[in-house]
């Protein structure tokens, strides 16, 4: 991976409007079907992400310590993580790392195993029955390879989407942190080893909705891929080399010889 | 057959004993196909890892029933030990790591035998189990299903190890074993050296069947 190529894209809470622009050109992009949805009293339509819903606006209505009403806007989506637990558990290398550090899909290796999903911190894999696959963003691997700006990036109207250089995107979140003020602050590059898409989060992360605070690589993760998948090629190759000494050293087990002296009819019969 | 061999399994004992294991080897190898990235061309011999998934869950459903089967077949006499016997014959081994002057006669079962039937009856329920919810993993909270990963792996450490030893042992490292299996008759020589006390019991219940004989001259023997 060549980090001159390192891409964040930056989600600036406290400019967006809601608008939707995002969730509408991402779907036009991906070529992305939508499917009838039912009014369950919120604008967040669909209810949550989908197979064919990669990105989303969240609404969430919060009244805060002072009883001051808030609308929050959240845009949900893959956060793109450098140590992605989706790509550590995918069997085919469907899900991998691309040259800029965003987590690329190959549909085609896809094999619908569903293991990302389970381990996914953040719950963004979706599974579609009727492909038997899952699916997910790309952050718009073709649009980045053509030096184009992500599908939602393009659309945002208010800037509150961007995209550039993980330094320079770092920066700017800091800066606009601290411009805001309050419980403003930056989500994402302090866990799994920094996401590639990065929150100016207007109120503290415990506050919204489906964000976990501290979302990490799950730990059975360390257990199954890191110690009990060598473990079980050690354990079966020193099985195979113990076998083998055990021949050449111990000798097989086998059955007596008829002794001499002893023409038992037992033996005769036998052997 | 040649006169005078002895049987040492039946008919139904072989084909559950055979279901069971190519299953399990087959679950092994596709099971290997999805573990690791660089045995992801296994898949491609049934026409895609997809294809191998389907492979891998409907032997899984098979391997259950042949389970099934040998725990109900095997396990009053592999699955319970007889004290203090038994510990005897662990304490040395059976005489099959170092030189033992006497090892505990053995019957039907030798401990070691007993040890391989647990690991396999008792990680093949988990294995069986586990595979279930992973099968279904959105029907599940995460964090159940990622339990189910690592004791599916875990099993597969304990049942892949254990497999390796089974195949030595019943093959070249005990050669007249793989008879007891393939067409159930057995030498008496080897009998008498491998599991001589159940060659006495048989022989004392007049239950030997001895091929070429009566199975009433048998019984005689044995008074």
């Amino acid at each position: 991976m060549n980090n001159k190529h390192e891409v964040v894209k930056l989600i600036d809470t406290t400019l967006c409007t809601a608008c939707r622009g995002c969730q509408v050109a991402c779907k036009q992009w991906n070529e992305m079907p939508g499917l009838r949805t039912k009014q369950w009293g919120s604008y967040q339509n669909p209810p949550d992400l989908q197979w064919n819903t990669w990105t989303l606006i969240r609404f969430q209505e919060h009244v805060n310590e002072k009883k001051e009403f808030n609308w929050l806007f959240r845009k949900d989506g893959c956060m793109h993580c450098t140590d992605a637990a989706c790509v550590k558990v995918c069997p085919s290398g469907a899900l991998h790392h691309t040259e800029f550090g965003t987590v690329g899909l190959n549909s085609s290796r896809c094999i619908g195993c569903k293991e990302c999903v389970s381990a996914c911190p953040f719950e963004v894999p979706r599974y579609s029955r009727e492909t038997d696959k899952i699916y997910k963003c790309d952050l718009c691997y073709s649009r980045l390879r053509s030096d184009e700006s992500p599908a939602c990036v393009k659309s945002c109207l208010t800037g509150a989407l961007s995209i550039g250089s993980k330094e320079q995107m770092l920066k700017k979140a800091y800066a606009r942190a601290k411009k805001v003020g309050g419980d403003a602050n930056v989500y994402g590059d302090k866990f799994v080893g920094g996401t590639h898409v990065l929150y100016v989060l207007q109120e503290k992360a415990s506050v919204y909705d489906s964000l976990p605070r501290n979302p990490s690589v799950p730990f059975s993760l360390f257990v199954w891929k890191d110690m009990l998948k060598p473990l079980a090629l050690l354990a079966a190759g020193g099985v195979l080399a113990g076998s083998f000494l055990h021949y050449i050293l111990h000798g097989p087990k086998l059955p007596d010889e008829p002794g001499p002296n002893e023409p038992g009819k037992d033996e005769k019969g036998g052997e | 057959m040649r006169k005078g061999l002895i049987q040492a399994t039946d008919g139904f004992e072989r084909i559950v004993h055979w279901s069971l294991a190519l299953s399990c080897i087959a679950l092994c190898i596709t099971g290997l196909g999805m573990m690791y990235q660089s045995f992801n061309f296994i898949g491609d011999l049934m026409g895609g890892l997809k294809s191998l998934k389907y492979v891998h869950n409907f032997t899984g459903v098979f391997f259950g029933v042949a389970l099934y089967f040998t725990i109900r077949m095997w396990w009053k006499e592999a699955g319970i030990f007889s004290m203090p016997e038994d510990l005897e014959w662990i304490k040395c081994a059976g005489g099959y790591l170092w030189h033992v002057d006497n090892p505990p006669e053995v019957g039907k079962y030798n401990p070691g035998q007993k040890m391989f039937f647990l690991a396999v009856a008792g990680f093949g329920v988990i294995m069986f189990l586990t595979g279930l919810v992973m099968w279904f993993p959105l029907s599940f909270p995460s964090l159940i299903v990622r339990l189910m990963f690592v004791l599916h792996a875990l099993g597969f450490v304990v049942i892949f190890a254990f497999f390796f030893v089974h195949l030595y042992l019943g093959t070249i490292g005990s050669p007249g074993s793989l008879d007891a299996m393939l067409t159930g008759w057995v030498s008496r020589a080897w009998l008498k050296k491998q599991h001589p006390k159940w060659l006495k019991e048989m022989e004392e219940h007049g239950t030997l069947v001895v091929y070429g004989e009566e199975k009433t001259a048998a019984k005689s023997h044995g008074h």
